[in-house]
């Protein structure tokens, strides 16, 4: 808490940064499956070191799109470029979480988080150096050695957190990351996504059904509408990091957001119940 | 929290072992001490049921310098395991290759489905008619024989294996920068390999019995399957019983010895279940 306090007293650092690059640029970016159009425009422009929440009701694309930034799905309309050029595949300069984790259980923690490093064709002690680094500020020190199968969720999902960091990427691309865990241990590994996004300077993007998740983490959050998907509010939330829970400039953010959201879902069930 | 639950199966082992010996010895002499009594006593024939001491001291002499030929019964052993061994080092090689064509392109799935799907029905012995008339007796006729029979689970096996992969195992793989190569080998091989275990283990129970039949079939070239079809020729019932002991503690040993000890370095170890 000292820590925190510390950092809040003086917050003088964000303020003389100039305003970032932009990192990511979403022109009317659509993707479809076959006759479903999962996101039909999509259209953003988040910036160097920005931590952005997409939030949405369930099934309006959300994953779609993040996906498509990572590379995995092709839009197939609309113009979506990283750094400015256009994605045609997944690459190291963008980092990907699952809410499942998606461990090797045949690879040790260390070694799950060494294989980007190993994979780029550093050499093994290299690689594990830089994998030593993530695993002190993940907090997995100690867990070097123990298969997945052997770790509690949280505990997997700071494996996959830093797994995705040592390949060192521009943008970490986050996908409902506390989905799977318990309240307490997704308040541990919040903080510790807090702390690391301000040691580690990455872009942050990350999918979410919380809006609470949504307001305390990210600068600005994109409401996603009912399917066919687009974006219906960007919401910055104009306060300094690390931030306080219980804030109460928080929770009007919160509130805020929340109307928007209900909206959404409301428009969206009954949408599904007009079918 | 995860000490307290390593340390919880470790606990229960000293008591959990030693059961688990003495259930099967306690059934298993249980059986031949009825059987020996029985034999001795004359309540069932002494030839065709010989006692199982004698059985075990015939053995004895058959595997010796006293038997005929010397040391048959080991040269017997030794061509069984050779056989097996080669067989189902092929099945290991070309059924994992298989597999992986099948679950991997489609040119493979279009390729091997079809004949895979064709050729399972029949059982394996079937072939050997026809090896024989190919290979004539010979070594390669039975390790054809096993061959055949461990491919299909092995092959089924790293199929089910590259089907239960996630395609975000892929993606993880991709979003660092993988090539296909690549992919290949720190994700897919390493990720189907309890399966290809699993296949193995199915695929040499199958493949030994497989090879006993065929050494039956295929007669006068040695193995443990000769050895009990020439003891019937000669009415030796011992040999015959010899023959069916030496196959069982075997198979048994190669079941749990050798597939089992590649299980405890991958799927015990990683504590992955592979579901089939
Ligand atoms: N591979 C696919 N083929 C066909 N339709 C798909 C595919 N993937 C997703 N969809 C559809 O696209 C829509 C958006 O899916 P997506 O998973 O992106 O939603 P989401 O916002 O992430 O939902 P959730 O909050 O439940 O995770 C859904 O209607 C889904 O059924
Ligand atoms: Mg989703």
């Amino acid at each position: 808490m000292s820590n925190v306090e510390n950092i809040l007293a003086h917050p003088v650092r964000e303020t003389v940064v100039p305003a970032p690059r932009p990192k990511i640029t979403a022109e009317g970016a659509g993707v479809r499956f076959g006759s479903v159009t999962a996101v039909e425009d999509f259209t953003t422009t988040i910036r160097e070191r920005e931590f952005v929440s997409i939030i949405g009701p369930s099934g309006c694309g959300k994953s779609t799109m993040l996906y498509a930034i990572a590379g995995f799905l092709k839009t197939t309309s609309g113009v979506l470029k990283v750094d400015g050029e256009p994605i045609v595949k997944p690459g190291p300069n963008r980092g990907i979480v699952f809410q499942e984790f998606v461990l090797f259980p045949w690879r040790t923690v260390l070694r799950n988080i060494t294989l980007g490093p190993e994979i780029a064709g550093l050499p093994r002690a290299e690689a594990e150096e830089r994998a030593r680094k993530w695993i002190r500020l993940t907090g997995l020190g100690g867990f070097e050695d123990a298969y997945p199968a052997t770790l509690s969720g949280g505990m997997k999902q700071r494996v996959a957190i830093a797994r995705a960091l040592t390949c060192e990427p521009d943008i970490l691309l986050l996908d409902e990351p506390f989905g799977a865990l318990d309240v307490q241990t997704k308040n541990y590994v919040m903080k510790d996504l807090q702390d690391l996004w301000i040691a580690a300077s990455k872009t942050i993007l990350m999918v979410t059904h919380s809006v609470q998740e949504a307001t305390l983490m990210a600068d600005r959050v994109l409401i996603l509408g009912a399917r066919p998907s687009r974006i219906v509010a960007d919401v910055k939330i104009d306060l300094p990091h690390p931030r306080d829970p219980a804030d109460p400039r928080l929770g009007q953010y919160r509130q805020e957001v929340t109307a928007i959201l209900s909206a959404e879902v409301d428009r969206s069930m009954k949408i599904e119940r007009s079918r | 929290m995860t000490m307290e639950t390593a340390a919880a199966p470790r606990r229960a082992r000293p008591f959990a072992l030693p059961m688990a010996l003495v259930r099967p010895v306690v059934s298993l002499g249980l059986l031949f001490g009825l059987w020996e009594i029985a034999a001795r006593t004359g309540t069932i024939s002494a030839f065709l049921f010989p006692p199982p001491t004698a059985i075990l001291a015939s053995l004895w002499v058959s595997a010796g310098p006293n038997g005929d030929p010397p040391f048959g019964t080991l040269l017997d052993i030794a061509l069984s395991l050779y056989r097996l061994l080669a067989g189902v080092g092929l099945a290991l090689v070309l059924g994992s290759l298989i597999g992986l064509a099948i679950g991997l392109t489609r040119w493979g799935r279009a390729i091997f489905k079809p004949i895979i799907s064709a050729i399972m029905p029949i059982p394996t012995l079937a072939w050997t008619p026809i090896l024989l008339l190919v290979f004539g007796i010979d070594n390669r006729t039975t390790i054809t024989v096993v061959f055949i029979a461990a491919s299909f689970e092995i092959i089924y096996n790293v199929v089910t294996g590259i089907e239960m992969m996630t395609r975000k195992t892929y993606w993880v793989a991709a979003s660092m920068g993988a090539s296909r190569i690549q992919t290949l080998r720190y994700v897919i091989v390493p990720g189907i390999l309890p399966y290809l275990i699993t296949g193995l283990k199915l695929g040499v129970g199958y493949a030994w019995r497989a090879l006993i039949a065929a050494e039956m079939l295929a007669a006068s070239s040695h193995g443990l399957g000769f050895m009990i079809y020439d003891a019937q020729e000669y009415m030796d019932m011992k040999s015959i019983y010899g023959g069916i002991l030496t196959i069982s503690v075997l198979g048994l040993l190669i079941e749990r010895g050798v597939v089992g000890a590649l299980e405890k370095r991958t799927i015990e170890k990683w504590g992955v279940n592979v579901e089939r």
